[in-house]
């Protein structure tokens, strides 16, 4: 039984990473570009588990508990916020979205 | 060798349901290839051997957060956002050399961390008493007051997510009572 290396992890890792930060940037719907940023969440998480793996420690599936538990605040607060935008403005994409007093 | 395997069929899924999450216009399809994601990152964190990451991702992440995304989705009309271009094209253009960029720079920095001299201290303690085990007594030992903070986090992002989505206080203009 080999073990995998941590290139593999941190490669992994560094995509989804990528993927998640381009889709923060060229998506337009609100709530849409709130699951690219748990794309980016979740790729952190892999590189912690995999330095975990590496290190033989446990403190980085710690802090990995501890980001699912702040991304699921995260998604509550922003989720609260699409919601108030969209129940004042009428609007749900982010170019619509212009000042900030509602 | 097993491993290796299961671990780049676990990260292709990966890295293709992220694909999808970026690319898809549809936002019940993106949720569908997010979930997709996270089930497949799960699967990455099992056979890495942190079993309780894991099984707290495929419950708190797939089934809580997934859901909460298709309540929310069910609340915004989302028809009108299917009419107009899902996509910023111009600034996609203008920000992929710039991901591509900060992917030189992680590869970089990664490779360079790689280096480092591991340490295993506790692999020997790791093996004897299980992962999850070790996990738990550290996470209420050594850090239990962040432990608690991320809990007084999660209790002020519930009522913030309840101050901000709840109606406005009702005005009283047509009421004659």
């Amino acid at each position: 039984m080999t073990a995998i290396p941590l290139e593999a992890f941190l490669t992994v890792s560094g995509l989804i990473f990528g993927i998640g930060m381009f889709g923060l940037i060229v998506r337009r719907n609100l709530i849409t570009i709130l699951m690219s940023l748990e794309l980016c969440l979740n790729a952190v998480n892999i590189a912690f588990v995999g330095a975990d793996a590496h290190l033989g420690l446990v403190e980085g599936q710690i802090f990995a508990l501890f980001i699912i538990a702040l991304a699921a605040v995260e998604a509550a607060v922003g989720l609260g916020i699409i919601i108030a935008i969209f129940r004042y403005r009428k609007v749900e994409s982010s170019d619509e979205v212009r000042d900030m007093r509602g | 060798m097993f491993k290796l395997i299961v671990f780049i069929i676990f990260s292709a899924w990966a890295v293709i349901s992220s694909l999808g999450v970026v690319l898809f216009s549809n936002p019940v399809y993106v949720i569908l290839w997010l979930l997709s994601a996270l089930i497949s990152i799960a699967g990455i964190f099992f056979v890495a051997g942190a079993e309780l990451v894991g099984a707290l991702q495929l419950i708190i992440y797939a089934v809580a957060i997934a859901v909460f995304y298709i309540f929310v989705l069910t609340a915004v009309p989302w028809e009108k956002a299917l009419k107009k271009d899902s996509h910023y094209r111009v600034e996609g253009v203008i920000a992929f050399p710039f991901i591509i960029l900060l992917y030189i720079e992680m590869f970089i920095v990664f490779t360079l961390g790689v280096m480092a001299s591991p340490k295993k201290q506790l692999k020997l303690f790791i093996e004897r008493i299980g992962n999850a085990e070790v996990v738990g007594s550290i996470l209420f030992s050594k850090y239990f007051i962040a432990f608690e903070i991320v809990s007084l986090v999660l209790l002020m992002g519930m009522i913030g997510a309840v101050l901000i989505g709840r109606k406005e206080s009702q005005t009283y203009d047509g009421d004659t009572s």
